[in-house]
């Protein structure tokens, strides 16, 4: 479902993203992992369209997405929460996920001017529904900017849901989190998978990772280094020499 | 009622709609120093409809507000790509030509014998529909209150809507709202026309109840005090802004003491409100605070 063919960024001198190719398939849940500044939130934006590509291309169900902007991308399917948290602060919590309903149908442009000033009763629906699934239901009244760090990475996957994607871009979901709140995560991320969302899930929580994934590719100075299963990806040497030589040696150790 | 106050009063009820059209743009994270323009645009065309054509004050109302609407479409949709302090800019240089314009702006006509209508710097004299109408200051009071109150039905309507939401989200993050999928662009230029609109009706009251418009009095400082009302009441709500205007013009005006040091003390007001409360007094938190207590008191009360 996407296709990242020998995809390039490069900053200045930096090869953030050097020559990377991967297939993510329909329904998987695909880990993205590597040390410290290999290139995984690079990747990230570059197929949701927050940077432009130096060279490669980026394909969405066979589409050629390379060039699009963001909210292009949003509406082709992708959507993505962000490594530092992204919300709207002054708003409420259900005001950030209905929002969220909004760009949907804005670009999805039937009865635009009618929906537009009034609230329309299936996008609440669905509000609600996501507020239950993220446990987020008791705090609909409360400031984004006030809710616990868990709560806010909560609200931050639920307002990308929002959007009903087709491909879920996660950037570190768990950083920050404990235990209880991983384990929550993983079950969350299962069940989102069941309703068929591919999920590309960038994390440096190995227990997370390795349990949850289909397949997991790791990269090392924006070169993919390693793909496979869980199982391979754990045994495969030139995967342990990054971490251990690596700068985020130390960091993937204590995670995992 | 006095007419000292019925007038202080129309000043403060007049003023609050410029301020309110400062504080929609403000919203959308956007500063505008140039909203003088088109309640300039408006208090012209207003007057030119009643005074030189013979409209009704309403339709004369009307197509004021729509030109300044008009205008403020036509200057938002180039300067709205800028960001930032450019589009600050751009609105001050818009405003500061508008002014200019006025300034050499002649059109007059004769009626009854006497020359009517813009004259240049000299100005617009003899707007004088209100008075020929017979229409007391208190009766006039009443329907530049009346149609405030109707504006900030609207925003209150608005901050209900998605529409408020979304104007707040550009505020705070126009990237991750693009990202939402919404295009930031065309609702700050929304924004922008509503705002235009506003001031218009702002410009259209003021000359029917002054009778005399002069291009100087729509200078920037105008415009700074627009801003500013917002700054300091608050920008968690529409009355936000009022709060300001009541400060400036209500309480510091009316303290003779300080009559000839208003400007620095409203200065260092806004200077200070800046660094305590960035977001003014009756800021988003306040007010969500406020909207709590109000809800759990009602809940008490059944
Ligand atoms: N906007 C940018 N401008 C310049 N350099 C950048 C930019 N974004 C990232 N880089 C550089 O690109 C490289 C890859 O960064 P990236 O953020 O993709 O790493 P990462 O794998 O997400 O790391 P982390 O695990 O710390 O989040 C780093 O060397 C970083 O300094
Ligand atoms: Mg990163």
């Amino acid at each position: 479902m996407l296709e990242l063919k020998v995809l390039s960024k490069h900053f200045g001198g930096v090869r953030a993203v050097d020559d990377l190719s991967l297939a993510v398939e329909k329904g998987q849940i695909f880990g993205l992992i590597g040390p410290n500044g290999s290139g995984k939130s690079t990747t990230v934006n570059l197929i949701c369209g927050v940077f432009p590509v130096t060279s490669g291309r980026v394909l969405l169900d066979g589409k050629d997405i390379t060039r699009a902007q963001p909210h292009q991308t949003l509406a082709a399917g992708i959507a993505r929460t962000f490594q530092n948290i992204r919300l709207f602060g002054q708003l409420t919590v259900w005001q950030n996920l209905w929002v969220a309903q909004n760009g949907l149908e804005d670009r999805q442009r039937e009865n635009f001017l009618r929906r537009w000033m009034s609230g329309n009763r299936r996008a609440r629906e669905s509000v609600e529904e996501l507020l239950e699934f993220s446990g987020l239901a008791d705090k609909r009244d409360a400031l984004a900017r006030n809710l616990a760090f868990g709560e806010q990475r909560r609200l931050e996957l639920a307002r990308a849901l929002s959007a009903k994607p087709k491909l879920l871009l996660l950037d570190e979901p768990a950083a920050g989190m404990n235990l209880e709140e991983v384990g929550a995560l993983d079950d969350r991320l299962r069940k989102i998978q069941d309703r068929g969302v591919t999920i590309l899930l960038v994390e440096h929580v190995m227990d997370l990772v390795m349990g949850v994934t289909d397949r997991i590719a790791v990269l090392n100075f924006g070169k993919k280094i390693a793909e496979g299963t869980p199982a391979e990806i754990q045994d495969d040497p030139a995967v342990q020499e990054a971490y251990l030589g690596g700068a985020g040696g130390r960091r993937a150790a204590a995670a995992g | 009622m006095d007419p000292y106050l019925v007038s202080v009063l129309s000043n403060i009820g007049m003023i609050s709609f410029i301020a309110l059209s400062a504080y929609l743009l403000l919203l959308t994270g956007e500063i505008s120093f140039g909203q003088q323009a088109y309640f300039a645009i408006s208090a012209y065309g207003s007057g030119i409809a009643t005074a030189m054509w013979g409209w009704p004050f309403w339709a004369g109302l009307l197509w004021g507000a729509t030109l300044a609407g008009l205008a403020a479409t036509l200057v938002a949709i180039p300067t709205l790509r800028l960001r930032g302090l450019y589009f600050s800019i751009a609105t001050l240089a818009f405003a500061e030509m508008v002014r200019l314009v006025f300034e050499i702006f002649t059109y007059q006509v004769e009626i009854d014998g006497e020359l009517v209508g813009p004259d240049g710097s000299d100005g617009f004299r003899d707007i004088r529909y209100i008075y020929d109408s017979n229409v007391t200051a208190f009766e006039y009071m009443l329907v530049i209150y009346g149609l405030l109150a109707l504006v900030l039905i609207g925003f209150f309507v608005l901050e209900r809507a998605r529409l408020g939401s979304v104007f707040r989200m550009i505020g705070e993050d126009p990237m991750l709202t693009e990202m939402q999928g919404l295009n930031a662009t065309a609702y700050k230029v929304l924004a922008a026309a509503m705002a235009g609109v506003i001031a218009g009706i702002g410009g259209g009251l003021y000359a029917h109840l002054t009778t005399y418009v002069e291009p100087k009095i729509f200078n920037v400082m105008l415009g700074v005090h627009s801003l500013a009302y917002g700054l300091i009441g608050g920008l968690g709500t529409a009355l936000g802004p009022l709060l300001g205007v009541g400060i400036d013009i209500g309480f510091l005006e009316s303290i003779r003491a300080i009559s000839g040091y208003r400007m620095i003390v409203f200065g260092g007001l806004v200077a200070v409100l800046l660094i305590i409360r960035p977001r003014g007094i009756l800021d988003e938190a306040t007010v969500h605070w406020l909207r709590r207590r109000w809800r759990r008191w009602i809940h008490a009360q059944d």
